[in-house]
């Protein structure tokens, strides 16, 4: 589940906290993560590999030169050890989701994690809810109110909240130029649901604690 | 949505275009004693992991107990998978709930989200519809649990006694994403099985009817062999071969072909089987291994039979299979064939009898979609085949085979028995040859204990009647 391509590059940035351009230049050059490519050209990158780079920028921002930490990434490849997760703190999520079943395990799901679920089952409480609720994190059926979700998506974004898009057919490209942070393709997996939620609102242990391999 | 869900049989999984389709909702129908619940505990120990779990559900049909007992009789049953990978619930005491369909709905989706299968089974499904207060309610409770196990990634069987008129009108089949049938048949006075795939949403499957087989190892079908039309081209060798008696090499206008197929007719005793085993042995001298499947002389018979022409069926480059023809199925013959051929890099093969084939096949156009089939495959293999086919008139042969077969052979023998005077004599004729000439004289031959030994041809004023 782990080299299933999500992420699209500005959240990996965020993520790693290392700018897109960088995270470009690093793969031209070094050739060591390199993201596979959707049909439409966008990078989309997998939790394997942004726990790598992650391990990469921790190097670099404790003065190794981006190569040196590339090399010593290829020396550790397989053997980066996950922490365990974070308490977390109180964190409220938008679930914007027209089909109720889904949206009922995925509640389940979240609230069993200790995240707080505001439900809307179309767009335009979706919209009321992101302005009652001011929710950390968005996660939006792209078909919610007969295909509102795209530009659900660009508006919930606009906002500065990120976005987790969710469809039953595979529209990650749409999604990830409607703004997504995140694509995943339905029904969905309750631990890749957590995890990639726990990635975008940064609260994964193995972004944060990563402990580098000696 | 492209996954696939194994039964971890090959051929079954070839039958369902490479198995069931992940997260798809699959009826399995069929009565008592077809094999559904065999099928759907293969499906469990076959996929069931810690990590995704298999979840087999009973309903009011079958005590789960029953289920248990017989189910660890099967070689794939792991008693150490209960309760680890695999989880037998029985859903008996929602049922006996006044809301029983409510109850059941709310325990499932307990169950998905505690134990969050990969692999869901409901048996019997069908013994959930006395418990709906009418129609609309077994709809209600039906689109529930569809919902839900649309929303939750697992792939579900829901089995069932359902009989063929059933399927039409109960609307689990209209909800369903596959349908599979197990029938029992009556075939003369045996029972033959029959695997058909009635529908598989989103994905191509071998269509028609596929006969099948349990064991203790689970379900073995024999897929339909019914292949379509190849366009593809393939390579033939440029020299032609013997067929092992020369002067019918000569009426061959030297020889045979590789990879071609050759029918040899006749009435019984006229030397067919004789004829081929020359084929056979010969080819084995030339560096061509040889299959005999015979469906009339057992080994032991057919040892009698080579040894008094000087043959054996001692060595390494001529292989037996022998199958009764009692209470056999067409496919099932065809699959060992070919895993023969392959096995022992088999290059010619004589089949011995065609008609002993025809009678386990259910009809003639079904007979001849199969004889083409296979001689398809040989030929794209470059692999000889020699088929013997028994003629009813004795004297004056006037019809030649029943099935057709003589359109789809390359080549075309008849064997007659001719009076003359106060004995019989025995007549060879190349009726046909394709992409070659051939001698079209009536030829007679002898069997001597050195095989056949062809002669001259007949006189002018030979009678044929």
């Amino acid at each position: 589940m782990s080299e299933i391509a999500t992420y699209s590059i500005g959240a990996v940035a965020r993520m790693v906290r290392v700018p897109p351009a960088t995270l470009r230049t690093w793969e031209e050059r070094y050739g060591v993560v390199e993201p596979v490519r959707s049909a439409g050209g966008h990078r989309l990158y997998s939790r394997q590999d942004v726990e790598r780079l992650r391990f990469v920028a921790d190097r670099v921002r404790e003065g190794i030169s981006p190569g040196d930490a590339h090399r010593l990434l290829t020396e550790a490849s397989g053997n980066l050890p996950l922490a365990a997760p974070d308490p977390g703190t109180r964190i409220v999520i938008l679930l914007a989701e027209r089909d109720p079943y889904a949206a009922e395990f995925a509640e389940f799901f979240l609230k069993t994690e200790g995240f707080e679920v505001v439900l809307a089952l179309d767009a335009a409480d979706a919209v009321g809810a992101v302005e009652a609720d001011r929710p950390q994190l968005a996660i939006i059926d792209l078909l919610i109110s007969g295909g509102a979700g795209l530009e659900l998506c660009r508006d919930v974004q606009a906002r500065g909240i990120p976005v987790l898009a969710l469809s039953s057919i595979a529209t990650r490209d749409a999604a990830l130029e409607a703004g997504a942070s995140a694509f995943l393709q339905k029904p969905l997996e309750p631990l890749q649901l957590v995890s990639a939620v726990r990635d975008l609102l940064g609260t994964s242990s193995f972004l944060h604690e990563v402990v580098p391999a000696r | 949505m492209t996954d696939r869900v194994s039964s971890g049989s090959e051929r079954l999984d070839a039958v369902l275009g490479g198995g069931l389709l992940t997260n798809s909702i699959n009826v399995v129908v069929g009565l008592p004693g077809s094999g559904k619940t065999i099928l759907a505990q293969q499906y469990v120990f076959e996929n069931a992991s810690e990590d995704r779990p298999a979840v087999y559900l009973s309903t009011v049909s079958e005590p789960l107990e029953k289920i248990l007992r017989y189910g660890q009789t099967l070689s794939f049953f792991d008693p150490n998978a209960i309760g680890t990978r695999v989880f037998y619930e029985d859903l008996g005491t929602s049922l006996s709930h006044p809301d029983a369909l409510i109850e059941t709905l709310g325990r499932v989706v307990a169950m998905l989200r505690e134990r969050r299968p990969g692999l869901l089974v409901i048996d019997s499904f069908k013994a959930l519809h006395p418990f709906a207060s009418d129609a609309t309610a077994f709809r209600r409770f039906l689109q529930d649990l569809a919902g839900n196990l649309t929303a939750y990634p697992a792939t579900s069987l829901w089995v069932g006694e359902y009989g063929p008129d059933e399927i039409a009108v109960a609307p689990e089949f209209a909800v369903a994403d596959g349908v599979i049938s197990l029938a029992v048949e009556p075939a003369a006075d045996r029972d033959a099985r029959v695997l058909q795939v009635l529908k598989l949403r989103g994905s191509g499957f071998l269509s028609g009817r596929h006969g099948y087989r349990l064991s203790a190892d689970g379900i073995h079908v024999f897929p339909r062999l019914a292949d379509p039309v190849d366009q593809g081209t393939y390579t033939l060798e440029p020299e032609r071969v013997s067929a092992g008696i020369p002067a019918l090499d000569a009426a061959l206008d030297s020889g045979l072909w590789p990879g071609g197929s050759t029918l040899v007719a006749g009435p019984s005793g006229s030397g067919k089987t004789l004829i081929g085993l020359h084929y056979i042995f010969k080819g084995a001298e030339i560096g061509r291994p040889g299959l005999i499947a015979g469906l009339q002389e057992n080994p032991t018979q057919l040892e009698r039979i080579v040894n008094g022409f000087g043959w054996s069926l001692g060595r390494d480059d001529v292989h037996v299979m022998y199958r009764s023809p009692v209470d056999m199925y067409l496919d099932e013959w065809v699959y060992e064939l070919l895993t023969a051929v392959e096995e022992h890099g088999i290059r010619r093969i004589l089949i011995d009898s065609l008609g002993d084939l025809r009678a386990t096949a259910t009809d003639e156009i079904r007979f001849r979609e199969y004889v083409y089939s296979l001689l398809q495959r040989t030929a794209h293999a470059g692999v000889g085949v020699f088929m013997t086919q028994e003629v009813a008139e004795l004297f004056g042969v006037t019809r030649l085979s029943e099935f057709g077969i003589s359109h789809l052979s390359d080549n075309v023998i008849l064997l007659q028995f001719l009076r003359s005077e106060s004995r019989i004599k025995r007549a060879l004729t190349v009726l046909k040859t394709r992409a070659s000439g051939h001698d079209p004289r009536i030829l007679e031959f002898e069997i001597t204990s050195n095989g056949i030994e062809l002669g001259e041809r007949f006189a002018d004023d030979q009678s044929f009647a």
